[in-house]
């Protein structure tokens, strides 16, 4: 709420710098459309609330077109998105592309090409927006040609947190150093991940307190502990595309897939293994209730989305671990991290999503105005703030972004110096029916009713099912 | 044969205690999580009545003051109501008709339409968002995210119903009694007014309870169907659980507000309930 | 008046049409749908008729399917009897007085009126492993942990606890109109003829009641089969398959993986399973009735 506050003066200030230069072309611009109410459907988040109720009554005043925003849950998200645009029946003027559907989208031809519309209509160009701002993140938005079908309002990379106060604490240095042989520091391997996890355990217990050695995104009913394995377990152990060829479009070992193979195989088992580590509900956390386990102080480390790390660093109000919380690039298995390097790999997951237009809108004009507006860089180092997200590369170096990085042990540099190294989903159009095939597998390793082995062999069975029955085997 | 009584009555009243503790449990948790910050929330759960001290404002006034749910709490109402006085009256006719006139083949429609309320929703939320998006369209206007459009879909699952719970009640007041006000000149209104409604009285307060009590509860299709302007509290529930944390203090506020109007409504139909219920079963 | 037919017609037409537009219309698309093979994530996203070859050959032999279907039966059937049997011993001790009868009886129906994704919710937030007090009274009290993400039992029973807690009022109640109902003659009878409470109770009280029996087991049945609201809020349908009832099974099919055909197709074969038990219900109700007429 303080950061909302913030944001708004910060963006009535900034308005009012705006005024001087080029109020007066959206004025004119929006002019053809005032009254106009733009409907889009979105989810949930912080950068969307700011979208919605920042920006949105920003845009208005400007222009007199209204944005009305529907921030509704992911998957309700998603659903009435696909149904307007598969039915034409015009609702949403935009929608949210999140970084995974792109490919779906582009695949049915959803979406009206931004390029494209900007340059049969110039006096729709606003002056100061180019789509050349943003960071690497767009071009998951692009198709072949290059042109751009969302302009992206959030992008995150999932990193490694970890409790500073717990790892610089003496008496646990020298317990670590006496039982395990070498120093503690945060993991930079997947063994110090493990021997970290044990010994935090069992330190927080001895102790009384109510902390574990790490965080597991495990949901055994929720997608997210499947994305927890294929966006970021799997990646940093060599696992990319969820183990499909994309010659054949064959995931399983014995017809050139990787999803049960080694790789898959030690990583899935490495993730199992930590369970004991984890707090109880661990089990039942999906990407919110492990934000909230850290926050809550109750874990020393884990793999956190990055839209939970810069609040869980600096937002008193909903965090108990504020100025205790430091930030790293997750561990890798050797060759990875080079592999990633050299753009042949990835060490995990770069998230987002953008807000594209679908051809059944009937207000395109005036929704690219309100895209452009979106796009503007001035805005752009609030809404970091509000919202822990950078889409812009001028937006790092602003000041007050500056200042929270710090806050938040460089979070934000941190994307800026490695986000290279993460990736956005694989291109696959079957994506949800895709991961909805390996889901019941990840929650019977999870639940112990299955080994990882046997789950990792029936969840590529089951996804070349699915690609074989949507016909993406040829 | 009087300490059996007594004892009897110690039983009784130790059991209901001992429910009535478990049905207040879990509500009582609520009570206290909506009025915590979220950190208060961390650690071992406290079950202290804190709120004799302290209450966290802000996650009743947020949602209700600050944000929309004041007028999602209104479109709750008003379809919910709305929904409960058109299945009630359309369920009186109906019943009246089915009851004093021989219409054929009106029990096996009568079965067949209460197969709507068998089906599993998930897929016949596509036919309706297809329905109210693209085929009921008069120029620019849909039922898509509008309240009628609610309206008239829940009579479907809640319209069975009340004709079931209705047509007991109905086939017990005697047609004779209807054609002595025929003869003394009545229509058919004064027929419903001055004769059907009165002795129907607990099954109509039960019907529109329950009609009421199922367009409050709703949520699958209301968050199908409805968008910005329609949307109902159920719906609104939902969007709490979001990807940085599930906040329960707010949701927790708004389900507890959610759950009052249809207390009230309870509240003012209680004494009809036991005697309305009977679903035609018996004789009474 | 009454031989005339139109007003009779007149008076039941609004209900038939709302019922035919919003009702049967939109059954008879899913219908059709289920004889396509369609999910707009294919290759090919359009519609392609298949018959009864695709969805509904592979459905037969579909074993997540069919376990699904034997789980929701499983745990209506379960339900059903604790709801029966709790609810016709409080409908039972309400026929009497003690004190604070209106009170409880008050308390007892508050979980009625509570939407059922709230009450999702309420159980959510009262058994989570870290944030609910209930796991910790367990563990402190009788050393028993409660982690029905990891635990497919715990989960199960988790649900049938939390339907419980949510629908016995509603059997008491309607038990409770059906017990005050009955004539007393036959219990008079019985008591000048000598017979104890017990052989009272099964000779003359549960027969009388079957009717009112079998419209509540009909409603719950109906009702049961097809949750979705508060499952999917405490489990999500897990651990693995553990609560993945039909309902959750179809919509996860629908939604997450768009497979439309077969989710149609899903949904009319667990209709059919459906209308078939409740059909049998149904048809004993109607002829008992006709019997006492």
């Amino acid at each position: 709420m303080k950061n909302l506050i913030i944001a708004l003066v910060a963006s009535t200030f900034s308005f009012a710098a705006m005024a001087d230069g080029h109020a007066e072309w959206w004025k004119k611009a929006g002019a053809p459309y005032a009254g106009t109410v733009l409907q889009g459907v979105a989810e949930n988040t912080p950068p969307g609330q700011f979208a919605g109720e920042v920006l949105a009554k920003e845009f208005e005043a400007l222009t007199g077109i209204k944005v009305q925003l529907e921030n509704t849950s992911w998957d309700s998200m998603y659903d009435k998105a696909i149904k307007d645009m598969e039915a034409n029946s015009g609702i949403y003027d935009f929608v949210y592309i999140e970084q995974d559907i792109v490919y779906d989208y582009l695949n049915r031809d959803f979406l009206v090409n931004i390029t494209q519309g900007l340059a049969n209509n110039p006096d729709l160009q606003a002056p100061g927006v180019s789509l050349d701002d943003f960071t690497t993140f767009i071009d998951y938005f692009k198709d072949g040609s290059g042109d751009v079908f969302g302009v992206p309002m959030e992008a995150f990379i999932k990193v490694y947190l970890y409790r500073k106060d717990l790892f610089e604490a003496a008496d646990a240095k020298a317990a670590f150093r006496a039982q395990y042989g070498y120093g503690l520091t945060p993991a930079t391997s997947f063994d110090q991940y493990r021997d970290n996890a044990e010994f935090f355990t069992h330190y927080c217990a001895d102790k009384g307190m109510e902390c574990w050695g790490t965080t597991v995104q495990g949901h055994t009913g929720h997608p997210a502990s499947t994305y927890e394995f294929l966006e970021s377990i799997g990646p940093s152990f060599g696992l990319y595309n969820w183990g499909v060829n994309m010659d054949n479009y064959h995931s399983c070992v014995e017809d050139g897939g990787q999803l049960n193979g080694g790789r898959a195989k030690a990583a899935l088992n490495f993730w199992t293994q930590l369970l004991p580590f984890a707090p109880p509900e661990a089990l039942q956390s999906t990407w919110s209730e492990v934000g909230a386990s850290f926050a809550a102080g109750r874990a020393a480390q884990g793999w956190v989305y990055g839209e939970n790390a810069a609040w869980i660093a600096t937002d008193a109000e909903k965090s108990a671990v504020v100025g205790n919380v430091g930030v790293m690039l997750p561990p890798t298995a050797p060759g990875v991290m080079t592999q990633a390097a050299s753009g042949n790999g990835y060490i995990g997951y770069f998230d987002g999503g953008a807000y594209g237009i679908p051809h059944s809108s009937k207000n395109i004009e005036a929704t690219m105005l309100w895209l452009q507006y979106v796009a503007l860089n001035d805005h752009q180092a609030d809404w970091a703030i509000a919202g822990g997200r950078i889409t812009h590369k001028d937006t790092y170096a602003d000041p007050k972004v500056l200042a929270v990085d710090e806050q938040a042990d460089g979070y934000f540099s941190l994307m800026r110096d490695t986000g290279f190294l993460y990736a956005g989903a694989p291109p696959f159009p079957f994506h949800g029916a895709g991961r909805g095939a390996i889901d019941p597998f990840i929650y019977s390793a999870l639940a112990g009713e299955m080994t990882p082995e046997e789950a990792l062999d029936g969840a590529c069975k089951a996804l070349d099912q699915v690609m074989s029955d949507l016909g993406y085997q040829g | 044969m009087k300490i059996r009584k007594l004892f009897g009555k110690i039983l009784t009243t130790l059991l209901w205690s001992v429910l009535t503790i478990i049905t207040l449990f879990p509500i009582y948790w609520m009570v206290l999580v909506s009025t915590r910050t979220p950190v208060e929330l961390f650690g071992k759960p406290d079950l202290s009545p804190t709120f004799l001290n302290k209450i966290h404002w802000k996650n009743f006034t947020k949602p209700f003051i600050d944000g929309i749910y004041s007028d999602y709490l209104i479109n709750s109402i008003i379809v919910a109501t709305s929904n409960a006085l058109l299945v009630t009256t359309l369920a009186l006719m109906a019943t009246y008709a089915l009851s004093r006139f021989k219409l054929p083949g009106s029990e096996s429609i009568f079965f067949w339409t209460m197969t709507n309320r068998m089906a599993p929703p998930a897929a016949f939320m596509l036919p309706l968002f297809l329905l109210f998006s693209t085929v009921f369209k008069f120029g620019d206007f849909t039922l898509f995210d509008t309240r009628i459009g609610l309206i008239l879909l829940y009579c479907v699952f809640n319209l069975p119903f009340a004709i079931w719970l209705l047509k007991g009640i109905i086939d017990g007041i005697p047609k004779e009694l209807d054609e002595a006000m025929i003869v003394d000149g009545a229509n058919i209104f004064t027929i419903f007014w001055k004769l059907i409604i009165p002795l129907a009285a607990p099954g109509i307060a039960v019907t529109s309870l329950l009609s009421f009590l199922f367009a409050w509860n709703e949520y699958l299709l209301a968050s199908t169907l409805t968008s910005v302007y329609a949307r109902t509290i159920p719906t609104g529930l939902s969007e709490f659980v979001t990807t940085t944390g599930t906040n329960w203090g707010t949701m927790a506020a708004v389900a507890l507000v959610s759950m009052i109007p249809a207390l009230l409504f309870l509240f003012l139909v209680q004494r009809y309930i036991v005697a309305g219920l009977t679903f035609g079963a018996v004789k009474g | 008046m009454f031989s005339n037919n139109r007003t009779g017609w007149l008076l039941l037409s609004p209900t038939i049409i709302i019922l035919l537009i919003m009702g049967l219309v939109p059954f008879f698309y899913v219908l059709y749908v289920g004889f396509f093979k369609w999910n707009p994530l294919a290759v090919d996203p359009s519609m392609q008729f298949e018959g009864f070859g695709f969805n509904y050959r592979r459905l037969i032999f579909d074993e997540v399917f069919l376990a699904s279907i034997w789980r929701s039966i499983k745990f209506s059937v379960v339900t059903l009897f604790f709801e029966l049997g709790l609810g016709f011993i409080l409908a039972l001790s309400l026929l009497s007085s003690f004190p604070l009868k209106s009170f409880f009886r008050g308390v007892h129906t508050l979980p009625l009126v509570i939407a059922p994704i709230v009450v999702g919710s309420i159980f959510k937030l009262f058994t989570v492993q870290g944030l609910g007090p209930l796991p910790h009274l367990l563990k402190d009290y009788f050393g028993y942990t409660l982690n029905y993400g990891l635990n497919a039992d715990q989960a199960f029973w988790m649900i049938v606890i939390m339907d419980i807690w949510h629908w016995t009022p509603f059997v008491t109640l309607t038990l409770l109109a059906g017990l005050s109902a009955l004539p007393q003659d036959p219990y008079e009878s019985a008591k000048i003829d000598g017979a104890n409470n017990f052989q009272i109770f099964i000779y003359i009280t549960i027969p009388m009641m079957v009717p009112v029996l079998i419209v509540v087991i009909f409603i719950r049945l109906m009702d049961s089969l097809k949750i979705v609201d508060e499952v999917w809020m405490l489990t999500g349908g897990g651990p693995g398959y553990a609560t993945r009832f039909t309902g959750i099974h179809i919509w996860k099919e629908v939604f997450e993986k768009r497979f439309y055909g077969l989710g149609s197709a899903m949904s009319i074969l667990y209709l059919y399973i459906t209308i078939v038990i409740c059909w049998l219900l149904y048809s004993v109700m109607v002829s008992r009735g006709k019997n006492e007429d």
